[in-house]
């Protein structure tokens, strides 16, 4: 993200998902150039991880040259935890259904950003690529 | 309806019997109480019955409606029509109360070869029933017990009881943390559900509850057994005495 002009605002939303031995990597610069005055940025990193041998990091960069602009920078990591799926299962999904619902609940900020179709077929992509990646 | 018979289970990570030889059988209608001290297994025994994992049957067994329950997976005992209403709703971030409930009835549905309900026709219940229980139409949108009271959260299992319709209820200290009113809500949900085809089995510590919700049989749990059973005056002798006696009666 490079802010050029001043009293600019963006906003960046990350949603990582890691499963099987998968690591994740969030790699993101936030440029400011001197003419960006009160320019702001809001960079946002969510990871989720399922099952116990993946991981996320997250390496946020931020080059600020001037000394009037705002950069926020937060970052959580969670995991789907057996108390989730098993509430799930209890209510009669099985276990792909289960993680699939947790998983783009996870993610529902961003894909609720996009245009309806997208966002249909981005869903039913997770689940496919989650597909197995559990018990 | 269910039949459990001489169950024993412990603990799948340390050597630690919970459940020694269980005995209970509840009739179709019929409402079951089990009270019981802190650490009896009564909360073990609704873990056990709706397929958590960590726990392991060393003996005995448990049957609903002629199918043997300890050989399902959670959902295929879900589909075969038990409940359990959590004395901790779990919170599911970013997924709406409705979606959540829809793919519940809809997954049941399915794993029983029946038709997935329409969309309208999931509104309209889902509406009359929250009604009933005041959840209101923003309750239905957050996600999945999120920010929840703790009052909400137990309305909450109630409404997916309603909706989903089970044969055999267990409700693991569903009074738990709930107020006068927010009990009588929560009871009067259940009481509405009563009804021949289905049975309780409402698990407790206080017998306030079961001023609401009348139990026919009530059972006392001590050390992963049950110790005492009776009529619903049981659950009033407690109530005035404590466990102390009951349990220096029947050692």
């Amino acid at each position: 993200m490079i802010h050029l002009g001043k009293n600019t605002k963006s906003r960046i939303v990350s949603k990582g998902i890691s499963a099987g031995h998968a690591q994740n990597t969030y790699r993101g610069l936030v440029t400011m150039h001197p003419k960006a005055r009160n320019g702001r940025n809001y960079t946002q990193c969510d990871s989720l991880l399922i099952g116990g041998n993946c991981g996320a990091h997250t390496v946020p960069y931020i080059e600020v040259r001037n000394n009037s602009a705002r950069v926020e920078h937060e970052a959580t990591t969670s995991k789907v935890d057996e108390d989730q799926l098993f509430y799930c299962r209890s209510r009669g999904m099985d276990e792909e259904e289960a993680v699939a619902l947790v998983v783009n609940g996870f993610c529902k900020d961003v894909l609720q950003a996009l245009p309806m179709e997208f966002a249909m077929e981005a869903q039913q992509l997770v689940a496919i690529s989650l597909e197995g990646s559990v018990g | 309806m269910l039949e459990i018979k001489n169950l024993h289970v412990k603990l799948e990570e340390e050597d630690k019997q919970i459940l020694k030889g269980v005995d209970l059988t509840v009739e179709d209608g019929k409402v079951h109480a089990i009270m019981g001290p802190n650490g009896s297994g009564k909360s073990t025994l609704s873990y056990v019955l709706s397929g958590r994992g960590g726990y392991e049957v060393t003996e005995g067994s448990a049957v609903l409606d002629g199918q043997d329950l300890l050989e399902l997976e959670p959902e295929e005992r879900a589909a075969a029509g038990l409940f359990l209403a959590f004395q901790y709703p779990v919170e599911i971030p970013g997924v709406g109360n409705m979606t959540f409930l829809r793919t519940a009835v809809n997954a049941q549905r399915k794993a029983r070869g029946e038709e997935e309900m329409s969309a309208a026709e999931f509104l309209k219940q889902v509406r009359a029933r929250a009604k009933e229980l005041k959840i209101d139409a923003e309750m239905l949108k957050r996600p999945v017990n999120v920010g929840f009271s703790g009052g909400e959260k137990k309305r909450n299992e109630i409404l997916q009881m309603a909706m989903l319709e089970p044969k055999m209820c267990i409700l693991d200290e569903t009074d738990s943390g709930l107020d006068v009113d927010a009990m009588k809500l929560v009871a009067d949900g259940v009481n509405a559900l009563r009804a021949s085809g289905r049975a309780f089995l409402v698990i407790t510590h206080y017998q306030r509850l079961l001023d609401h919700i009348q139990p026919d049989f009530v059972h006392i749990m001590a050390d992963g057994r049950i110790v005492k059973s009776g009529g619903p005056e049981l659950a009033l002798e407690v109530e005035h005495n404590g466990y102390a006696d009951i349990l220096a009666e029947v050692a």
